[in-house]
């Protein structure tokens, strides 16, 4: 039985020496710590906040951007035990097979390995994610139970199908803290330390392995963890920060011998109403603009996805589609349903429309990056630095997407779509963002192309490792958070042979 | 009461021919004025919606008469076209529409030959 503890309340300059110590305790160093609690090996899980969220803790995440608008540093994740599950929507769907493939058309893209690799765990990541029965597709009773799906002539262009974390005990959806604290407590070996801000990542004089970690808190104690491996789980955003600050012994950063340390970071786009969705006899199954309960118990909600060979011919990057509101054409539209329907022999007398939205993947792009700050924060620790792209290919791809499905909609005869936006201005005018950190510790099997290797040990570093979608070198449309647990369980299986 | 009954009769069957003329002469129809391309606008159904659309497909179009050459070509009917040009990938996007090539092309012409009065 382990018990947390509190780093503002341990002796000053304790030296504590776990088998593993795992940098964050967000879903990535939970499922860790959990997967290795059985080991015997003693594991230490530094978490820089609390059990809840504080505003001093939070501000840590503060930093500075350049490029397109995006939303603040300290606003799109959370830092407290649970990471940013505490304000996740819950939405799961399974990296595809082609998100791991690496494509000439999209430069730098490919994982070292297929999806196939973390295919065994995905049942595992599915129960921890708490998503119900493993679904994804149109073999459960969704289905036939709601209605049929949306009739698209053949084309690139399919549904596809998204899996929600449920409700357990009023959380929704699972909020990693608060659901697997009780586990964490009962966990042997595991102690879960909180207020715990590792400052520094300190390499052996030679560079070939982590010696320390050094650990502090806003209360302005001081620690040192001593780790026979460490694993850094801490985000895209501060892992990054933590390898490029930590620069004592190497000069750019702990793993950044290559310059790559902190680039090639990317979130999923979200840009609103990007298109309307015309259905001509106005019948369309519920599931796709709401969440559905199946009989086998697993939340559902359709999505429209481009097939992988679509994708591969037009060379264009992943992307989900998903209805989202009732809308009223104005007179044009109208026109444009009223001559294309009768055009094609089909009474539009009850046509609906929905507007649509969209999560986009974004091609890999080195400039799209991490750096260090001028500023420090309260730790010492020099602040973020996010420069932020879109490419004009972006949109582009999307949008090409977009036509795509129109186009099978006209060849089954069961619909038109509009797409609303053409200038780049209009769809930065309508951009959310989904707070998917990404692809900063891109992971190759290559030194000089990724971070991390397929183990996703830090290349050159014996004892260090990174888990988490900073990891993702491609990463497709699907939400993180399923894929990332996957990956976290992959590696705790390398690890239990590495501190066997 | 039987004299009535005439009146009555009379003045249904009057009604009733009133308004069949009125639909064969299409008196109280929209009027388009004669186009050396009736034959192609016949085959729109609704024409009025059609024009409001094409009137934003209009600058993608050549001239009338050589639109129209074109539509008549192989003689096949906008029906036809519509019903198999989008598994050709033959659509074209009108002010974000997404549309057969023949619908725009036909909306377009509809556009071009009504004069504006008539709109």
């Amino acid at each position: 039985m382990s018990a947390f503890q509190d780093a503002r309340s341990l002796p000053k300059d304790t030296v504590l020496t776990p088998d593993l110590a795992i940098i964050g305790g967000g879903p990535a160093g939970i499922t860790l710590a959990l997967a290795m609690a059985q080991t015997g090996r003693s594991i230490l899980l530094l978490e820089s906040g609390a059990q809840t969220f504080e505003a001093p803790t939070q501000k840590l995440y503060e930093g500075a951007e350049s490029g397109v608008p995006y939303i603040a540093l300290d606003g799109g994740r959370l830092r407290f035990l649970g990471g940013s599950t505490n304000h996740w929507g819950g939405w799961c769907r399974p990296l595809d097979e082609i998100d791991f493939e690496r494509r000439d058309a999209l430069p730098h893209s490919g994982w070292p390995f297929a999806r196939g690799e973390i295919e065994p765990y995905f049942a595992r990541a599915q129960a921890l994610v708490e998503a119900g029965p493993w679904i994804y597709d149109e073999t459960g009773t969704t289905v036939s139970e709601k209605g049929p799906a949306l009739r698209l002539g053949p084309g690139g262009v399919y549904t596809t199908w998204f899996q929600f974390s449920k409700t357990q005990g009023g959380t929704l959806p699972t909020h990693f803290g608060d659901r697997y604290l009780d586990d964490l407590k009962r966990a042997p070996h595991v102690t879960p330390l909180l207020n715990a801000n590792v400052t520094g990542i300190r390499l052996s004089r030679d560079g070939t392995h982590v010696d320390h970690l050094d650990v502090a808190t806003l209360s302005g104690n001081r620690l040192t963890v001593k780790p026979r491996c460490t694993v850094l789980a801490a985000g895209a955003i501060e892992n990054a920060r933590l390898l490029l600050a930590s620069n004592d012994v190497m000069q750019a950063g702990v793993g950044n011998g290559n310059d790559l340390v902190g680039r090639f970071f990317a979130d999923h786009p979200i840009p609103r109403n990007v298109a309307t969705l015309v259905v001509f006899d106005g019948k369309l199954a519920p599931f796709y603009s709401n969440s559905q309960t199946t009989a086998e118990g697993a939340v559902m909600r359709a999505a429209l996805s481009p097939h992988p060979e679509f994708l591969r011919t037009r060379g264009l990057a992943g992307s989900l589609t998903t209805v989202e509101n009732p809308v009223k054409l104005d007179e044009l539209g109208t026109a444009a349903v009223v001559t294309t329907a009768q055009a094609l022999g089909v009474d539009a007398s009850s046509a609906r429309a929905f507007s649509l939205g969209c999560g986009m993947e974004l091609a890999p792009d080195p400039e799209r990056r991490i750096t260090l700050g001028a500023e420090r924060d309260a730790l010492g620790v020099p602040v973020s630095n996010l420069h932020m792209t879109i490419s004009d290919d972006d949109f582009a791809h999307f949008r090409q997407t977009l036509a795509e499905l129109g186009r099978q909609l006209l060849t089954s005869k069961t619909g038109m779509i509009h797409l609303t936006y053409q200038q780049r201005h209009e769809w930065m005018a309508g951009m959310d963002w989904g707070n998917h950190h990404l692809g900063t510790t891109r992971m190759s099997a290559d030194a000089k192309q990724g971070v991390v290797d397929a183990d996703s040990k830090v290349h050159g570093i014996a004892n260090l490792y990174v888990s988490g979608s900073s990891v993702f070198p491609t990463y497709g449309s699907s939400n993180p958070t399923l894929n990332l647990v996957a990956l976290t369980l992959r590696l705790a299986d390398k690890l239990k042979k590495v501190l066997a | 009461m039987k004299r009535r009954g005439i009146l009555i009769g009379l003045a249904v069957a009057v009604a009733g021919a009133a308004s069949g003329a009125a639909w064969q002469l299409r008196l109280f129809g929209k009027h388009y004025p004669r186009t050396p391309y009736d034959d192609l606008l016949a085959q729109i159904t609704d024409r009025e919606p059609a024009i409001l659309f094409g009137r934003t497909a209009m600058g993608s179009f050549p001239a009338a008469d050589i639109l129209a050459a074109d539509l008549r070509r192989d003689g096949r009917t906008l029906a036809a076209r519509a019903a198999s040009e989008p598994a050709a990938s033959h659509v074209q996007e009108v002010s974000g529409w997404l549309v057969p090539q023949s619908v725009a092309q036909y909306a377009a012409l509809a556009a071009q030959v009504t004069p504006p009065a008539a709109r």
